[in-house]
């Protein structure tokens, strides 16, 4: 039992949990349960470390020969642009510029052989939907993101904390309708949706009184409502039900903006020294929230290195160049968060999952035998650097390191080929099987599903998923 | 080969067998003995096959070829010939079937084998000759609420002033329901108000309704309402993009994969087109309302039960028939009786090619024909000319024999005023209605009265079932649902948006699409459009741009203001010297907010304008600016022609230097607003009708915000027809600390700071929010919270809690 448990029950369990109550008198979808019975949990919490679009495996946990770069290079020879470096796990080799994480590879899985759907010409928002859903859109009913299908499964862990917090991504960028169309619960209902946080240095914001508004101000005006309310002659017309619910949920949120769960929020408490590992940008500070946030009780928390269309890891060009500086982004904080975990005694129950649409190469889009529509043009001959990096989108194989929550401790899964087309050759990894691996962690049977329509919608697609008990057992 | 037929070998299970089909006399030897005794179809068959034939093999499914809906389809069998030879059980394929010697060739091929019991009975039953009474069969039954049905109106008092009384007075005597109370003029007129147009009513619209006679008002008031044929429109505007799922942004509009039907929409609203229309012209769509048949397209390959002519049929049947076509998308239907060849078979009606079927994204190398979901209103004939088939569709879905398409939309109306349908849910119209007669004479009169929506919404409001005390909706989820009352239901995320923007002064700015047109209730004189093209009237090419300028005297701040304009090309707009808008595109009508930057006094308004075109385009040089507001309670208007002139080089600091100083040219005027090459005159038309709404643009004219989206406005991915009723915490969160909000009500209290006195602020706010003054109590309250002299701050939470409570957020 962690002790943040302990703390979060003397000060919070005196209301029902974040709407449960609201939720069963509203119609929400039922659970319909299959006839397998709910796995025993290894993890309490998840987080989705997201590498948005499109992490070349070859450039980062799958590297294969290094080509380095010089006027008049053939594109077909290159298949990474960084030399490997070796891990603490013989013989698995990163790519340079992942010295950090190469040095806690012994106490996770690295997988090669995801493979994303077949989605025809590429479009990463779609992939992503599919990636966080198991479905690829469009689908007949909406479907709820995987933060969503868990904040609905188990709940919060600690009340004070929203179930699913969503960490770094904007809706204001290119594809932002799309990037919004699986950001929700879809038809489990808005109680199970995301609590985005745009940027993790304010996310204090998000759950403190409103801007310009004194702690004293803001208690002033909630027991001014409180006695409004009580006294409010609504009754006589009202619904209690109904009544009850606002009132509640004002309360939950009151509660919530002015417990000192809050701290875990900002981020300035942080001492520097622990502070400046993980300051490498907005995705490491999401990284250190996503510890801090763990720390007290957090069930499902996503943090994205950001989808925008051409930027961070969909390089369509300058490819080795970016990347180089997306490493130093990822490095040491996903490396921190790991050892920060561990030290405190939480990682065994904390899965960290860093995942990716797809990946990327120089010279094939799509993959083998399902070539789709080329997006970027490579010259015949390499007479620039911004040609030289990984600029196509590749399905075929891609990487995904998991930590923590009971999976196997520096083991390799599947392995891929080292000449070009770098294919999955052993051990493919699906998106339904991963999914059934992460719900297996968290003790969600992959069969588990929800009634919409009359029908049973499944947490990974039509109830398919099989654990990768290699993984975890 | 029937395409049913094949999905059964696709199943995988059965090959075709020989038409003699036999089983070794060994296998006789094994299969269990006739039962003795004679064997009672109804009791001891019948049952067996509902167990495990007839969800494959009746109700309209007919897998491999085979249909047992009576005893005759039974005996013929399917592609494998015949399953029963009366008096000869061990040659009947049937029992072959069920005695499963072959694994991969049995029955069933879902659920349990059949015990050597049930053998036993089925061979003593084909043995006695197979007897199997006419009345019993396992066909589709016939479809509930799909014929026209008129049920005479019971003579009663009450029936007389409105037949709705007189079906819910028999049915509450059916129910021993004693008829609850009605509610007070308060309660009806704020529910009525919000149900029909979604607005609160103000203090004056409040004192005038309780001015008219006790007896009349409220059919007085209903029928007021309904004639504000603009807030009409900009309520309904939601419920339509909800189950249209039409949206101003979203996926697919990225790829040019969708469309917006806004302008078609909300037109159709405004002049309230009968039903039968609309519905026409949705399914039969022109350029303006195609959108809803076009689907969302995502790039890239999608799963078969979501290529854009499946999606056009499911929505068809989902928002017109309540049908949900979704499962048999995918494959014959487990919850209803839809097939995939049902689902096919209108999919292909909005398909350029016939679709090939897959089966649960498997291909199946069939085709289904054309074919309406209910082919007893009739068929789709003609099958190479989708606008003909198209045409057809439309024929049928608004034949006046289709009593499915009536009821359904009066079921969504009652439902959106009652918090529940008659029938539910209000997608699977199949069900029972818990009134049918009411439903049906509701879908009679409904049809009788040119599908006049606003009848219908007249008809219920005007009832006394409208008018009784509301109830709970957890009550009403018992498992046999028992009307009582309309339900409590939560203000949608536009009303309660709308109803803030009342109380604080504060809508938003403009709409999100150019194509809201109110020109056909609003073009009065002031709105009327004096804008003609104008130009320099000399050679310009030398020039890059062009200025022409206007100035505007105001005799006091602008209440409102809002201009209108469009250019040859692109063209930037400036007001005392700053620019307000720009614009790169040709041709396009531009909106624009113009109160925050105009002042009392001399206002100098610039438009400058490029003159030479893109490379790839010809230049059409013209400008064309109208502006109209309010200013000291006295409407102005300005508008290009004439009196503007113009010069070429304006200078940088043109603000400052002394205008005297510089050489205006007067402008040359080219024609009306209407004329070619630009022939944009209805677009001016609308732009221009909805100046005077600038500021007060309603939540459902613009793109969801945060907090919108909080108070449940979904994302218009999938057709909604129904949007969630109970507050989240995530929705309090934003309602206690969201931006959005916390900022619409800092500027209204700020506001209404410099208005009012403390006691007038206080009765006044509580009669906009709640239709009525605060208690001695709680005046009490609020002023011992505000204090004597209340500053922003004070007002700003005294708002907050008001929108907080249940009576301001609930329709009760």
């Amino acid at each position: 039992m962690r002790n943040a448990s302990n703390w979060s029950r003397r000060d919070f369990l005196k209301t029902a949990g974040m709407g449960t109550l609201a939720a069963l008198g509203a119609g929400y979808p039922r659970a319909v349960f299959a006839e397998e019975s709910a796995p025993r949990a290894t993890a309490d919490t998840l987080i989705i470390l997201w590498m948005a679009g499109g992490m070349a495996s070859t450039e980062t946990f799958d590297p294969k020969r290094y080509t380095p770069y010089e006027k008049g290079l053939d594109p077909n020879k290159v298949l990474s642009t960084f030399p490997s470096i070796d891990t603490n796990v013989d013989p698995i080799k990163f790519s340079a510029g992942l010295e950090k994480l190469a040095r806690v590879m012994d106490r996770g899985t690295l997988i090669r052989s995801y493979t994303a759907g077949d989605l025809g010409f590429i479009l990463h928002s779609r992939h992503q939907y599919q990636w966080h859903t198991g479905y690829a859109p469009p689908q007949t009913v909406a479907a709820p993101h995987i933060g969503s299908v868990i904040s609905r499964t188990l709940g919060p862990l600690n009340n004070a904390v929203p179930a699913f917090v969503d960490i770094g991504q904007r809706f204001d960028v290119g594809e932002g309708e799309e990037l919004k169309a699986f950001h929700t619960a879809g038809f489990l209902g808005s109680e199970y949706g995301p609590f985005m946080i745009s940027n993790p240095e304010q996310a204090l914001d998000s759950v403190r009184p409103p801007a310009g508004m004194s702690p004293g101000r803001f208690e002033n005006r909630a027991g001014f409502y409180k006695k409004l309310a009580a006294q409010n002659p609504i009754g006589i017309h009202g619904s209690d039900f109904q009544k009850e619910s606002l009132i509640r949920s004002m309360d939950n949120a009151h509660r919530l903006l002015s417990s000192s769960a809050a701290k875990a929020f900002d981020l300035s408490l942080e001492p520097k020294e622990s502070y400046a590992k993980y300051n490498t940008g907005k995705f490491g500070l999401g990284c250190l929230l996503a510890r801090r946030l763990t720390e007290i009780g957090a069930r499902f928390i996503e943090v994205t290195t950001e989808y925008i269309p051409f930027l961070n890891w969909d390089t369509h060009e300058n490819g080795h160049t970016r990347l180089t500086d997306i490493k130093k982004q990822i490095d040491s904080p996903i490396a921190q968060l790991v050892l920060d975990l561990e030290s405190r005694g939480l990682l065994n129950r904390t899965l960290i999952v860093v995942a990716s649409e797809f990946s990327r190469d120089m010279m094939m889009e799509g993959k083998p035998g399902k070539t789709v529509k080329d997006q970027v043009v490579v010259p015949e001959v390499i007479n620039d650097l911004k040609f030289y990096g990984m600029h196509r989108h590749f399905t075929d194989a891609g990487s995904v390191l998991l930590f923590g929550g009971g999976v196997r401790k520096g083991y390799l899964h599947g392995i891929t080929a080292e000449e070009r087309p770098c294919k999955t050759l052993e051990k493919r990894v699906v998106i339904e099987d991963l999914h059934a691996t992460i719900y297996r962690a968290m003790g969600i049977s992959p069969k588990h599903a929800y009634e919409i329509e009359k029908r049973p919608f499944y947490v990974t697609r039509d109830g398919l998923g099989k654990p990768i008990t290699d993984i975890i057992s | 080969m029937k395409p049913s037929a094949l999905i059964f070998f696709l199943a995988g299970c059965l090959s075709v067998l020989p038409l003699d089909a036999a089983i070794t006399p060994e296998q006789v030897l094994q299969l269990p003995v006739p039962a003795p005794g004679k064997v009672d179809f109804v009791s001891e068959v019948k049952p067996i096959f509902e167990a495990s034939c007839t969800k494959c093999h009746a109700r309209g499914k007919s897998k491999g070829g085979f249909k047992m809906d009576n005893r005759e389809e039974a005996l013929k069998g399917g592609d494998s010939g015949p399953a029963i030879k009366p008096g000869k059980s061990a040659e009947s394929l049937l029992i072959e079937l069920v005695a499963a010697f072959d694994p991969d060739n049995m029955m069933p091929q879902k659920g349990s084998k059949l015990t050597p019991a049930q053998i036993s009975k089925l061979r003593a039953w084909i043995d006695q000759g197979a007897e199997w009474p006419g009345s019993v069969s396992f066909a589709r039954p016939a479809p509930l609420n799909l014929s026209r049905r008129l049920p005479p109106i019971p003579g009663s008092p009450s029936s007389a002033k409105n037949p709705v009384n007189g079906f819910m007075d028999r049915y509450f005597a059916l129910e021993k329901v004693s008829k609850p109370s009605l509610i007070s003029d308060r309660i009806f007129a704020r529910r009525v108000y919000l149900d029909l147009i979604g607005m609160l009513p103000t203090e004056e619209e409040l004192q005038q309704f309780l001015r008219e006679r006790p007896r009349v008002r409220r059919e007085k008031l209903v029928e007021k309402l309904l004639s504000d044929s603009e807030r009409y429109a900009e309520h309904w505007l939601t419920f339509w993009n909800d189950a249209l799922r039409n949206d101003y942004r979203g996926t697919g509009y990225i790829d040019g994969g969708r469309k917006q039907i806004t302008g078609w929409l909300f037109s159709a609203l405004v002049e309230n087109k009968p039903f039968d229309v609309f519905v026409r012209e949705l399914v039969n769509p022109g350029p303006r309302s195609e959108g809803f048949a076009k689907g969302i397209v995502w790039r890239g390959v999608v799963n078969a039960s979501q290529v854009a002519p499946m999606q056009t049929a499911q929505n068809i049947s989902q928002v017109f028939m309540g049908v949900n076509l979704k499962c048999a998308s995918c494959h014959d239907s487990f919850i209803n009786d839809w097939t995939l060849a049902d689902a096919y078979g209108l999919a292909n009606v909005y398909s350029e090619e016939p679709l090939e079927m897959f089966l649960c994204d498997k291909p199946t190398g069939q085709k289904a024909p054309l074919r309406f979901i209910y082919p007893q209103l009739g068929n789709i004939h003609s099958s190479t000319n989708k606008k003909e088939r198209l045409s057809e569709l439309a024929d049928v879905i608004t034949s006046r024999e289709n009593g499915r398409l009536s009821r359904t939309i009066v079921n969504r109306l009652w439902a959106s005023l009652m918090g529940r349908g008659l029938v539910e849910p209000v997608d699977e119209m199949e069900n029972p209605a818990w009134n049918p007669d009411l439903l049906d004479w509701l879908a009679e009169d409904l049809a009788a009265h040119d599908y006049n929506l606003k009848h219908t919404l007249m008809r219920i409001t005007t009832s006394e079932a409208y008018q009784l005390a509301s109830v709970n909706l957890s009550d009403q989820k018992e498992s046999r649902f028992v009307f009582k009352g309309p339900a409590v239901r939560r203000l949608s995320a536009e009303q309660f948006r709308d109803a803030v923007g009342v109380l604080t002064g504060a809508g938003y700015p403009s709409p999100a699409s150019s194509e809201f047109d109110l020109s056909s209730v609003r073009l009065n004189s002031v709105e009327a459009v004096e804008a003609r093209w104008i130009w320099t009237g000399t050679e310009t090419n030398q020039e890059k741009t062009v200025w022409f300028k206007t100035e505007l005297i105001l005799s006091g701040e602008p209440d409102q203001a809002g201009a209108v304009s469009s250019a040859g090309q692109g063209y930037s707009l400036y007001v005392n010297g700053k620019k307000v808008h720009g614009e790169n595109g040709q041709r396009s009508v531009q909106t624009i907010n113009l109160r925050p930057h105009l002042k009392a006094g001399t206002n100098v308004l610039l438009i400058e304008a490029s003159v030479a075109a893109k490379p790839d385009q010809k230049p059409v040089q013209g400008v064309l600016f109208q502006a109209s507001g309010i200013s000291g309670g006295k409407p102005w208007k300005t508008a290009t022609g004439t009196g503007w002139k113009w010069m070429a080089k304006v200078p940088a600091d043109w603000n400052k230097v002394d205008q005297a100083g510089l050489e205006w040219d007067a402008v040359v005027d080219l024609g009306g607003y209407n004329m070619a090459p630009w022939n944009i005159g209805t677009r001016v038309d609308a732009a221009v009708s909805m100046l005077p709404k600038l500021g007060k643009i309603r939540a459902s004219m613009v793109e969801a915000d945060p907090l919108m989206v909080a108070m449940g406005r979904p994302n218009r991915e999938q057709v909604m027809t129904s949007r969630p009723s109970v507050t989240t915490t995530l929705q309090a969160l934003e309602l206690t600390n969201g931006e959005t909000l916390n900022q619409i009500l800092k500027r209204g209290a700020e506001l209404l700071v410099k208005k009012n006195q403390p006691e007038q602020l206080i009765s006044g706010i509580y009669v906009a929010a709640l239709g009525r003054p605060p208690t001695a109590d709680e005046a009490r309250m609020v002023r011992s919270f505000m204090g004597e002299k209340p500053g922003a701050s004070e007002i700003e939470d005294f708002l907050w809690s008001i929108v907080m409570l249940p009576e301001f957020q609930l329709v009760y």
